[in-house]
Order: structure tokens, then C-alpha cells, then sequence
């Protein structure tokens, strides 16, 4: 027993309960919609209409002058019909004021109304209106706002008020701003149930509110208060497109700048990583080709090329003939054997620095045989050989080394020839331990310059390496020395003064030799003889 | 964008001479900016009555339908009585429209006069394109009912014509059954 009243004393405390929200929620709405059109309805009483047969009418008095609600009388008359009362509660305001409400609960549209306030039968307010042009709705409701997968952008959506035949006449603005900025854009839409808001910022937070109004022919009626705003944070930014075009842009660019670059230095790079291999088929003309790789054959039928070769291995010359002649100052005058008309033959004299020098060619000494003053010489020499002075073996026999000791003996009297000598070292080193006068210098492939009262000249024969020398007679020494066809240069003073022949004989024979002197071989028989 | 009536009419009358098919020629007009039209027409007319100075007085008072709509009642109504509704206040302002412009001697007035009898066939043809049944005068006299009332002043006239177009021919042309049959 106690149960079943305990129970139901709990469900009616939970519907008074529901109840008075619902109660205190209306009147909030109530308080909103109040405050709403007495900022917008200039006239007196303030009517407005909720739904499809409904209108709430109201007026405002001051706490002074206010009655009671008994004082007061509202009377409505549609057109062609009888008048009607309505019943006037009253309602405390802020700010002093007193609000007297009057509702119809049953209306007819678009037919004029007529009302009238009296208080005490004092008429205080008189209008009439349209019912369906006083509309004020409720905001709409669930407003909710969704992602629509794209930058900068929210989807708002909401429940549009449940008016039958009124949907297309209904109009909504949606009011966004960022969270914490009073700055906010408005976009009006007209009978939807959605809108999507573009253009906002990434990654930042929305506020969207959202009113109603019916704004048509047939319906109207004043903005709806605004819902309560709704956050919503947008889409994390994402690269921005300009920036995102430009630095594609400028790779491009770089891309093709760069292919340009390769591409003018295409051979170089192509070198550096692939290089060639190198063949020698440019110096064997056609042994690849013809011949595929057969030497032999391209050796046998190559013509003209093989003589070329030597002259490309062999980059020497031919070994030339060296005649090297010393002077010596001798006392008398010996007579001097014939010089032996073989070309290849070497002399070697020592002559007085009076006497002349004789050149290495036998070519040349041929040339040179009509000079008188030759004879002469070679009468010397030959007279030379037939007494051979005793100094100079005993010279030779105490020198060990390969050289020719020319004493420098006699040699006040100088002819003022210039012979010039051709040859030089390192015949010319050897002979300098034994002259005074001679002024060779030791280092070899100089050019020398013999000058003074000894003149030393030496002769070499490729063709006497370890024979001994035929005696020539007395007044030569000359000495062969086995060389293995070195050449020296003897360039200022040497071989070309073929104007000097008057003078004395010119050596034109070029005698190379750049091979240094420890070259030379050890213990080569060099012989010289008188 | 405005329709000129004129126009629209003479499409309507066109269509409905070439008769296309043996299905209904005429293509549902559910685009309500027709009515706003006709309707913001007919509001230019009374407030051009209502400034002209003249007072004018019809000769005889007219009948004229009632505009009023209450909503519970309206809904409790069938369609085809509703359809009934419209399309015989529809006859009474065209027949006392038309009276009006005998009595009228203004110019500016005759016009919209003239635009009004206009838009009230138009809005005819639009019902017959909804398929909403035309109505048939009763023979021999005006034709009565609850639903009717008397005027006087042209004003009242072109007033009613006006409330009646927003309120009536409105309801009926949005709630056209042919032209939600896609939708809902």
C-alpha cells in the first residue's frame, strides 16, 4: 500500500517536475520572444503568432499606471464576424513594467483582425493586422555542425520548424564567426535544412548560430532569436596551394636548368663516367679492320709502313762517324801519313796549334783535300807519325784512363785559326785533365768552345770500337771510343760556318752525344795513337 | 524573374491547341512564383484603388467568396472540396471584378483592373494543369453559401481578391497532390 502510493507520489513529482521545466523553458522563450518585438513592433498591442491557429497579442504598461488585469479588456473581430473577447493575465517585467498577455488558441488567416484594448471601456490600443504576417517562430532546432572533408569548410545543418505549408516561405540566417571574435559573416538561405560555410580558416574554431523568418507573400513575420552557438573546430591547414604551386614551379625550373647544363656537357660527363677504352687501331691502319688482329699478315701487307717504323722506333739517327782530331803542339814537323781514303776511317792527330783540324767526314775530307793548307798538314802529320815523339807514348802508357792526355807542350806559337770543333764531350771532358789551355768544361752535351793555344780534337769511329787504330803516324792521336751512337750537339760555334773554311776546316758532322759520361762503358778499349 | 501573364497565357492557350498527347497536355505549373506573381499584381491594384481619390462605390454590392482560412478547419476538408472552395471564389471575383470596371472611369485603374481578370484565368488554367476539378456555375443565379459575403467599395473587392489569392488558390496550389508525387 504504502509502495503504490510511494510510486505514484514519485511519478507525479516527476511530471510536475517535467512539467515546470517545460513551463520555465516557455517562458524563457517567452521572455525572448517579449523582449524581441518590443525592439521590433512599433504598435501597439504587440501581436505575434506561433504556429498555424494561434496568436499571443501583448502590451506593455508601467508599474505606476498599471491596473490589475481585471481593468483591462481585449477585444478581437475578424471581418464579417462578431466581436470577440479575450482574457488578460498579467505579468511582471524588468525594469519596472508590467506585461499584459492575451492568447487565441483558434485563429483564422488572411482575413483582417480587429483589435481593441480598453481599459476601464477607455480604449488605449487599437489595430488590426493579418495573422499569417506576424509570425515569430521559434529558432530552429538541433543545430549541428559537421565536417565536410575539405579545407576551410563546416556543414551546418538544422530541424526547420514544423509548420505545414510554410516551408518554402521560410528563410534562415546562419551567423559564423571564430571562437572569441565578435566579427561575424552572415549567410542567408532560403528554405533549406543546410548550408556550407566556405572560406574559413584551417584549424580554427567556429561559432554558428542560426535564426529563422517567414518571408513570403502569403506568410511573414519578424526574425526568430538566435540559437544558442555551436563550436566547431575546422580542418588542420594543409599546404597552402599558391605555396605549394610555386615550389613546384621553381623545382621545374631547377629540373630543367639542370638538364640543360648535362645536356651541353653531355660528351665531358659521358667521358668522365664512361670512358673510353683506348685502341690503338689509329696507329695500325687497317690491322683491326682487314686483318682482324693478325699481325703478321698486316705486317707482310702494309706497305710503305714498315719503313716509316724504324724512323718511329729508331728516333735516333744513324750513328754517324765521329772523327775526333787533337791537337797536340808538336816539335818538329813530322810528315804525316796519307789519310786513308776510307770513309769510315778515324784519325786521330795531334797537330800543333798551328795546324789545322781535320774534319770527321771522309765526305767532307774530300771536300776539304784541295785546301793547300791541308796538305800541308797532312805532311806534318805524316812526318809526325814517322818520328812519333816519345813523350806522347810514354803518356799513353801511363794513362789508364780512356783518354787522351794532349800535353800542352809547345804551345807558344798558336795559330790564330779558329778551328772549330764539332765535337765535343765527352771526349772534350777527358781531355781537359791534361791541357792548360784548353778551357773544355767537363759537363757533357755543352756545346763547347776550345779555345786558346791547345786545341783538342777527337775523332771516334762507330766502325773501330776495339781495333786498333792504323797508325797514322806521328802528330795523331786520336782515340776510339766505343759509343753507342750517342750524339752530341755542338751548336753556337760549331758546324755551320762554312764561311770560315778559309780559316780553318769547318766540321759539319753533327756529333750528338747526351749520354752521360758514367755511361759510358767501363774498360772500353779507347785507343789512341800517334 | 517575372512571367509576363500575357504570355504565360498565350503558352498555355498554345499548348493546349496543339494538344501533344492524349495524356494531359498541359505540364503541372507547381511553381509557386507564378501565384506570387498574380498575387503581388493584384496588391499593386488595391493600393492603386485605395490612392485613387475617387471614391468608388460599386453600383451594387457583390458577392464575393470568403477569404478566411482556419486551419483545423481547412484540413478537415477533402481535397476535392477544397479544390470546390477555390475554384468557385475564383468565379465570383472574376464576376465581380469584371463589374467592377464598368464602374471604374479611371485609366490607371482600368489596367489593373484588366490585369487582375488576367491573372484570375491564369490561375484557372494552373488549376487545370493540376488536375483540380473546374467548377461549374450553378444555373439561374449567383451562386450563395457560407463561404460567400458581400462587398460593397471596390477597395473591399480588390482586397478580398487579394486575400483570397494568398490565402486559398495558396494553400491549394502548394498542397497539390500532382505536385508532390516525386517527393516525400
Amino acid at each position: 500500500m504504502t509502495n503504490n502510493n510511494l510510486n505514484k507520489l514519485l511519478v507525479f513529482c516527476v511530471l510536475f517536475c517535467a512539467q515546470k521545466t517545460s513551463i520555465v523553458h516557455g517562458a524563457q522563450a517567452l521572455e525572448t520572444k517579449v523582449a524581441l518585438l518590443l525592439h521590433a513592433e512599433p504598435e501597439n498591442p504587440k501581436c505575434f503568432a506561433e504556429g498555424m491557429s494561434d496568436l499571443t497579442c501583448f502590451w506593455e504598461e508601467d508599474e505606476e499606471r498599471a491596473g490589475s488585469a481585471d481593468q483591462y479588456s481585449f477585444i478581437y473581430t475578424y471581418q464579417n464576424e462578431n466581436s470577440s473577447e479575450c482574457s488578460v493575465t498579467a505579468l511582471p517585467a524588468a525594469g519596472g513594467k508590467r506585461l499584459y498577455f492575451c492568447r487565441l488558441s483558434q485563429t483564422q488567416l488572411f482575413v483582417p483582425l480587429d483589435i481593441r484594448v480598453f481599459r476601464d471601456d477607455l480604449l488605449i490600443h487599437n489595430r488590426s493586422l493579418f495573422i499569417e504576417v506576424v509570425f515569430l517562430l521559434d529558432p530552429p532546432a538541433n543545430l549541428t555542425l559537421t565536417s565536410t572533408g575539405m579545407q576551410g569548410q563546416l556543414k551546418a545543418s538544422w530541424l526547420p520548424p514544423s509548420l505545414k505549408y510554410m516551408g518554402d516561405s521560410m528563410m534562415y540566417e546562419v551567423s559564423y564567426a571564430m571562437a572569441g571574435s565578435h566579427i561575424g559573416k552572415v549567410e542567408a538561405v532560403q528554405a533549406s535544412s543546410e548550408l556550407i560555410l566556405r572560406g574559413l580558416q584551417s584549424g580554427t574554431k567556429y561559432k554558428v548560430r542560426i535564426r529563422v523568418k517567414l518571408d513570403g507573400i502569403s506568410y511573414s513575420g519578424y526574425w526568430s532569436a538566435w540559437t544558442d552557438p555551436v563550436l566547431m573546430e575546422t580542418m588542420p591547414g594543409d599546404l597552402d596551394p599558391l605555396i605549394v604551386s610555386l615550389s613546384l614551379i621553381i623545382s621545374l625550373v631547377l629540373t630543367l636548368l639542370s638538364l640543360l647544363v648535362l645536356m651541353s656537357h653531355r660528351r665531358f660527363l659521358l667521358k668522365k663516367i664512361w670512358p673510353i677504352i683506348p685502341t690503338p687501331e689509329s696507329k695500325f691502319q687497317g690491322l683491326f679492320k682487314v686483318y682482324g688482329g693478325d699481325f703478321q699478315e698486316w705486317l707482310g701487307h702494309s706497305t710503305g709502313g714498315l719503313w716509316l717504323r724504324p724512323t718511329y722506333f729508331y728516333s735516333e739517327e744513324f750513328p754517324a762517324p765521329l772523327e775526333v782530331l787533337s791537337e797536340v803542339s808538336l816539335g818538329p814537323v813530322l810528315p804525316s801519313s796519307a789519310l786513308p781514303p776510307k770513309a769510315s776511317e778515324a784519325l786521330g792527330e795531334e797537330e800543333d796549334e798551328d795546324k789545322k783540324l781535320k774534319r770527321v767526314d771522309p765526305a767532307l775530307m774530300e771536300g776539304w783535300r784541295e785546301t793547300p793548307q791541308e796538305h800541308w798538314l797532312m805532311d806534318q802529320l805524316r812526318a809526325i807519325h814517322k818520328h812519333p815523339a816519345p813523350w806522347t807514348q810514354s803518356s799513353l802508357l801511363e794513362s789508364h784512363d780512356a783518354y787522351v792526355t794532349l800535353n800542352a807542350q809547345n804551345h807558344s806559337v798558336e795559330e790564330p785559326l779558329d778551328d772549330i770543333l764539332e765535337e765535343t764531350l765527352p771526349l772534350q771532358v777527358l781531355f781537359a785533365s791534361g791541357r792548360t789551355s784548353s778551357e773544355s768544361r767537363s759537363d757533357l752535351g755543352s756545346v763547347q768552345q776550345s779555345s786558346g793555344s791547345g786545341r783538342l780534337s777527337s775523332q771516334s769511329s762507330f766502325e773501330y770500337p776495339n781495333h786498333t787504330w792504323p797508325s797514322k803516324g806521328p802528330g795523331y792521336t786520336y782515340m776510339a771510343v766505343a759509343d753507342s751512337g750517342v750524339s752530341m750537339d755542338y751548336s753556337p760555334m760549331s758546324s755551320n760556318k762554312i764561311d770560315d773554311i778559309g780559316k780553318g776546316v769547318i766540321y759539319t758532322n753533327e756529333y750528338k752525344n747526351e749520354i752521360p759520361a758514367h755511361r759510358r762503358p767501363i774498360g772500353t778499349p779507347i785507343h789512341f795513337a800517334f | 524573374m517575372e512571367l509576363p501573364p500575357r504570355l504565360f497565357a498565350f503558352l498555355l492557350m498554345l499548348l493546349e491547341w496543339t494538344k501533344p498527347g492524349l495524356s494531359n497536355p498541359l505540364r503541372p505549373i507547381c511553381d509557386l512564383r507564378v501565384l506570387k506573381h498574380f498575387i503581388e499584381e493584384a496588391r499593386d491594384a488595391e493600393a492603386a484603388m485605395l490612392a485613387c481619390k475617387e471614391g468608388h462605390g460599386l453600383a451594387e454590392p457583390v458577392t464575393v467568396p470568403q477569404t478566411k482560412v482556419d486551419f483545423n478547419v481547412w484540413e478537415r476538408k477533402t481535397a476535392l472540396e477544397q479544390a470546390q472552395e477555390v475554384q468557385s471564389g475564383l468565379w465570383l471575383l472574376n464576376q465581380a471584378i469584371g463589374s467592377l470596371r464598368t464602374s471604374v472611369t479611371n485609366t490607371a485603374l482600368h489596367s489593373h483592373i484588366d490585369n487582375s481578370l488576367r491573372n484570375i484565368f491564369s490561375i484557372g488554367q494552373v488549376l487545370r494543369s493540376l488536375n483540380i476539378q473546374e467548377y461549374t456555375p450553378p444555373a439561374g443565379g449567383v451562386a450563395g453559401g457560407e463561404e460567400t459575403w458581400r462587398v460593397s467599395s471596390a477597395s473591399e473587392l480588390l482586397q478580398v481578391h487579394v486575400n483570397f489569392l494568398r490565402g486559398k488558390v495558396h494553400l491549394l496550389l502548394s498542397n497539390a497532390p500532382i505536385c508532390h508525387q516525386g517527393s516525400s
